[in-house]
């Protein structure tokens, strides 16, 4: 909301600095965004008088002015049709830089020497005309400041409105929170009507069809009120308010609106068929084209205007093509109506036709002060266009005004802030807010008067105040919210939220610490990816979440996984030059799944990137890529550190854009997937060397970890016996193959194996794979010739069952 | 010279050997020359029987005290000789040498600091919470006071995935979950995520990180919220720093305030020297949170007594970790650039 000083002054006498006044309001909730001058770099302007104007010798189109600016007359020579002789002229000096960029300079124009320009409203950016030079009041004195010499508003405070406070989208609603932060009296200007013998009432009649759309509807009726360009203060307040100006009629409905809050709309009577008006719901399907050219498709929750025949306005959205205020208007129907703000809001966004009448309307107006309004703006625009005003308003109200009665009891104030609320200031400060204070029920009845309680009617602009809650808050602003002492709370529990599992969130931080301490760098992603994206990764489009109102393309699905993201970010850090990059990430995927309450599947994931070298430095670390030996060892030991059985890998079809992909198992239960990202893909990625990823899903993690006890097991006493073998494998024989057979064999005194070596000769069709036995005997110390009994055994089963040599 | 002679002789030839031996090899030579089993004094000592049967008592006896004297001298010479060793090898180390330090993990600036604060809140005795990102239209707005067509709805630009289904727009319906699960006070709980707008600019993401609190009990009042705040506050950016409250509005709350902490950059001076402070704008003071006292409307909604009193907060996560590293670039945050998170070891 931008509110030019001068014009609040008009309202309040406040005489301090826009800044003090702003830094007020803001405490009071209305907090000032800034302070602008709308006329800056007008002020090297000044008023000038044209003292003599004659023909240029060589130019029929200029003319050669001298100019009377105060101390000095300047040649200047003026291309401008309506320059002559006895104007009071705006007038810019040489060396003076103008708001569009141009600077002065001395010149000669086709022989005769100007000093200086006479200037038009577009030069100076009042207005778009430039169809000729600014004609300024004869009373102005030459030399004087332009922004002086026109009282222009050029300090203006911009004020953030929070939705609840409609009635600050004035300046009078700016004006009384004003009057009730300094204390000052609040005066409303007077609207001198002189109104003829003719009834409005005969020129018009108002019939509200649907009372719950428009519970007011009121209007005056103006005859030979010609349209006209407004006066120039009317123009440049405006231009200060941020409103273009247009023609007098309609200047005048923004000017009010701008000052009392109350939208108004102005019809061209001559086109009202029937001298009637009509509100209602729209018909289903039924067309209307609004002033500016557009024609919408409207339903039965959108208000119309209607005369006779057809609709004329949207009602509190905007006018209609057919009724509008033309150059030619000079019989003029004004509205000032309320309509239902969820209405109106519905309407405008549907047809995306928000205005600032709309935006008033949708916050609420006041129904009470209609005829106030009517009685200004019609007596203004009789006064700018020469009309008279037919006696009295049209109205029909089938639902008046009822403001809500509201207990508001002194106790529960205290006890809500914390802090004493004394009955006297309670009173004044809800009296000083409009508010009217009768004593409470429990008063009335005992006959005295009762301060606790009070049956408190707020006044009608204020439809924000509907509850005991919104009373307190009035109090606690004038109050001061910041005079509350800060007082910290003892917070209690009840015993039965404790010995609860450790929350989700603090595993979810845990796993996080664990990953960073592993020399993971975390990354944090948009949940949303887009649909090209998914579809290039193969991702099935069934399960997937789309946004109906996405951002961009980019960001209109959710994403289902997280590899997405992170490949994402390796495209970034290759970019930069990283030659190892290993992220991680905690966060949600989204499957659909329509039968739940939010239609959605959540689930947590941890998702780990392995790109390029294992160590960003060169020596002394060993130089090595990562590989999958990795991204499986990272599993491992997540699955260790959360005390997790021995997992199981198998190679299967886990994720379209990992091959080889492995699902990985903790016992039957899937735990994630890793693999490595398909060359083809990594490629779109400029991933030139192998990307490996895993994804675990963490809420299956944290349901089994929560089940998970650490026991403690006697250290052995006896020593253990090991034994080295090596097998000659073939190709294809996994690792697993053979620990499975040995295992299967359940040796009572085998208490580990494991693979130790592996070795592959150039060329050969065989791996070598070594592995080591320990054997232990929990009361005795092992004998060598039985330990290579057992040994023995062992190996001839994986040879026979395997095929393979020793 | 006699034999006796000729042992002590040793004494002042070895000795003027050993000083001259600068390594060890040279010092196991000359004990190998005089001491080993060939070596000088065995050579002597197998002499004895030249000797007279009265001599030899006193010949031995010298021997041994030689011998002693050969030994000793000799340990003294390598003990010289190990200690100037080790003083050369220490002279050679170098602690300059780079470390072979494992690869340095780090946890992004929003994890940080969202946990810095969960900290700082579950020590004052509030507990964590989590609940959905994709969010039904009830708990997200209907719940919190901002009924169909609300203008106030208009203060978060929503990504809708149904009409009734949005991504919620800020942490509140985990309170509103959280009230509806517990079914009465008290309630103290924290819930930390993720958020999502319709918004895109210089300062806006469309998914950032909130933290929201929530305290419900008898006798929950105003001032226990700026405590609450001021203790908070005070832990995150030191035991100087001011709080101010400023009325606003917020559809769940009632009153509500905006809560502005002094400018980290200027310190509340809103100018540092004599610039003007460009973080504060030179007002002296940053707006950090929204907070209030629950809405009688948003207890109806979760069939609270509408006598309860309580508060909530909300924050908004990477304006605070912003303010508290000096980034100034929002959009920084989700590029997950190596160069900008290995920062926050
Ligand atoms: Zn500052």
């Amino acid at each position: 909301m931008l509110v030019p000083l001068s014009w609040l002054r008009e309202f309040v006498p406040y005489q301090g600095t826009a800044q003090e006044l702003g830094d007020r309001l803001t405490m009071l909730g209305l907090e000032l965004e800034g302070i602008t001058n709308p006329f800056a770099g007008l002020e090297p302007i000044v008023v000038g008088h044209v003292q003599q104007c004659g023909k240029h010798p060589e130019a029929d189109k200029l003319s050669v002015c001298r100019v009377d600016v105060g101390n000095e007359v300047l040649d200047i020579v003026c291309g401008a049709p309506n320059v002559r002789q006895g104007l009071k002229v705006a007038v810019v000096k040489v060396g003076t830089t103008l708001p569009n960029g141009l600077t002065i300079k001395k010149a000669t124009l086709r022989g005769a020497p100007s000093c200086g320009m006479i200037c038009s409203e577009d030069e100076l950016g009042l207005s778009d005309e430039h169809d000729g030079i600014m004609e300024l009041p004869q009373h102005l004195t030459p030399g004087q400041p332009l922004l002086e010499a026109l009282g222009l508003d050029t300090e203006v405070l911009d004020i953030s409105i929070t939705p609840n406070r409609g009635d600050c989208l004035s300046i009078l609603g700016i004006a009384r929170e004003t009057a009730l932060a300094f204390s000052l009296p609040l005066t409303l200007p007077e609207a001198k009507l002189v109104e003829t013998d003719q009834p409005a009432a005969d020129a018009v009649s108002i019939h509200i069809e649907a009372p719950e759309l428009c519970p007011m509807y009121a209007a005056r009726v103006l005859e030979n009120a010609p349209s006209a360009k407004s006066p120039d203060w009317l123009r440049y307040r405006l231009h200060a308010a941020g409103v273009r100006a247009i023609s007098n009629h309609v200047d005048v409905t923004n000017y009010i609106m701008l000052e009392l809050g109350q939208p108004l709309h102005a019809f061209d009577l001559e086109t009202v068929r029937g001298a009637a008006i009509h509100v209602r719901g729209a018909d289903q399907d039924e067309k209307f084209t609004t002033l500016d050219n557009k024609t919408h498709t409207l339903n039965p929750a959108d208000i119309t205007i209607r005369d006779a025949e057809r609709i004329v306005a949207l009602g509190g959205v905007m006018g209609g093509l057919n009724s509008e205020i033309t150059d030619k208007s000079s019989r003029v129907l004004l509205e000032c109506a309320r309509f239902n703000p969820s209405n109106i809001r519905r309407t405008a966004r549907r047809l995306a036709q928000h205005s600032e009448a709309s935006y008033r309307f949708e916050r609420g107006v006041d129904q009470l002060n209609a005829d106030y309004v009517l009685n200004r703006a019609a007596s203004l625009m009789a006064e700018l266009s020469g009309g008279t005003v037919r006696k009295g308003i049209v109205k029909a109200e089938p639902k008046p005004w009822q403001a809500p009665a509201i207990t508001l009891r002194r106790q529960r104030a205290v006890d809500l802030l914390g802090v004493d609320m004394p009955t006297a200031f309670c009173e004044s400060t809800l009296t000083t807010l409009g508010c009217r204070l009768q004593a409470g029920p429990a008063a009335q009845t005992a006959n005295v008067a009762c301060p606790e309680i009070w049956q408190v009617t707020p006044p009608s602009y204020r439809h924000d105040l509907a509850c005991e809650a919104d009373l307190i808050e009035e109090l606690v602003r004038v109050y001061g919210v910041d005079n509350i002492p800060p007082v910290l709370p003892g917070i209690i529990k009840p015993l039965e939220d404790t010995g609860k599992p450790e929350p989700a969130h603090a595993f979810r931080t845990r796993i996080k610490h664990w990953a960073c301490g592993l020399g993971l760098n975390e990354a944090v992603n948009y949940s949303f990816v887009s649909h090209k994206e998914l579809d290039f990764l193969g991702q099935p489009a069934e399960g997937r979440i789309s946004i109906m109102n996405p951002l961009s393309d980019e960001q209109n699905v959710l994403r289902t996984h997280l590899a997405a993201g992170l490949l994402q970010n390796l495209r970034t850090n290759i970019a930069q030059g990283a030659n190892g990059v290993r992220l991680f990430e905690v966060a949600t995927s989204f499957v659909a799944a329509p039968q739940t309450e939010t239609t959605a599947q959540e689930s947590t994931r941890l998702a780990v990137l392995l790109y390029g070298n294992r160590f960003d430095g060169a020596w002394p670390q060993t130089q090595a890529e990562h590989d999958y030996q990795d991204i499986k060892g990272i599993v491992e030991h997540l699955a260790r550190h959360l005390h997790l059985p021995a997992l199981s890998w198998k190679q299967e079809t886990v994720a379209p854009w990992l091959a080889p992909g492995v699902g990985i198992y903790a016992g039957e239960t899937c735990i994630g997937y890793a693999g490595r990202v398909k060359p083809a893909l990594a490629d779109a990625f400029h991933a030139k060397k192998p990307v490996w990823l895993a994804e675990l899903f963490l809420d299956v993690l944290y349901t089994m970890h929560l089940t998970q006890r650490i026991r403690f097991a006697p250290m052995p006493t006896f020593p253990a016996v090991r034994r080295d073998i090596t097998f000659m494998c073939p190709h294809g024989l996994e690792v697993g193959a053979v620990l499975a057979c040995i295992q299967s064999q359940k040796l009572p005194l085998l208490a580990d194996v494991k693979l130790i070596d592996l070795f592959e000769p150039k060329g050969g069709e065989e791996r070598n794979l070594t592995f080591r036995l320990t054997f232990r005997h929990s009361e005795k110390t092992l004998q060598d010739a039985e330990v290579d009994k057992m040994r023995d055994m062992a190996v001839s089963r994986v040879c026979k069952e395997l095929g393979v040599r020793v | 010279m006699n034999l006796i002679d000729q042992l002590n002789a040793l004494v002042p030839a070895f000795e003027e050997s050993l000083a001259k031996a600068h390594t060890l090899p040279q010092v196991e030579e000359l004990q190998t020359a005089y001491l080993g089993r060939k070596g000088q004094l065995a050579g002597l000592m197998s002499r004895l029987p030249e000797l007279t049967p009265q001599e030899r008592p006193l010949f031995g006896k010298s021997a041994n005290a030689v011998k002693e004297r050969l030994q000793a001298s000799m340990n003294a010479r390598l003990a010289t000789l190990n200690a100037a060793q080790e003083e050369a090898e220490l002279a050679r180390f170098d602690a300059t040498l780079p470390g072979r330090a494992p690869w340095q993990g780090t946890l992004h600036p929003t994890t940080l600091v969202m946990e810095e604060i969960c900290s700082v809140l579950t020590g004052l005795g509030f507990d964590v919470i989590s609940g959905p990102e994709v969010e039904t239209d009830f708990h997200c707005f209907e719940a919190l006071n901002l009924p169909k067509d609300h203008p106030a709805r208009d203060m978060q630009d929503t990504l809708y995935v149904t009409d009734s289904i949005v991504m919620r727009t800020h942490t509140s319906p985990m309170q509103v979950r959280a009230m509806l699960e517990r079914k009465k006070p008290p309630l103290a709980v924290i819930a930390p995520g993720k958020v999502y707008r319709r918004d895109s600019d210089i300062t806006h993401t469309p998914m950032f990180h909130q933290i929201e609190g929530l305290l419900v009990d008898k006798n929950v009042s105003l001032t226990h919220l700026r405590g609450i705040l001021t203790a908070f506050v005070r832990q995150l950016f030191g035991k100087d720093m001011q709080v101010r409250f400023r009325p606003s509005f917020f559809p769940f709350t009632e009153p509500s305030i905006e809560v502005d902490i002094s400018c980290i950059l200027c310190g509340g001076k809103g100018h540092v020297g004599s610039t003007p402070c460009r973080v504060c704008k030179t007002t002296g003071w940053l707006e950090v949170l929204g907070c209030g006292m629950v809405d009688p409307a948003v207890f109806r909604a979760v069939g609270f007594d509408e006598e309860c009193t309580g508060f909530a907060f909300g924050l908004g996560v990477e304006r605070i970790t912003m303010l508290k590293y000096g980034i100034t670039d929002l959009r920084i945050f989700f590029e997950n650039d190596l160069r900008f998170l290995s920062q926050f070891a």
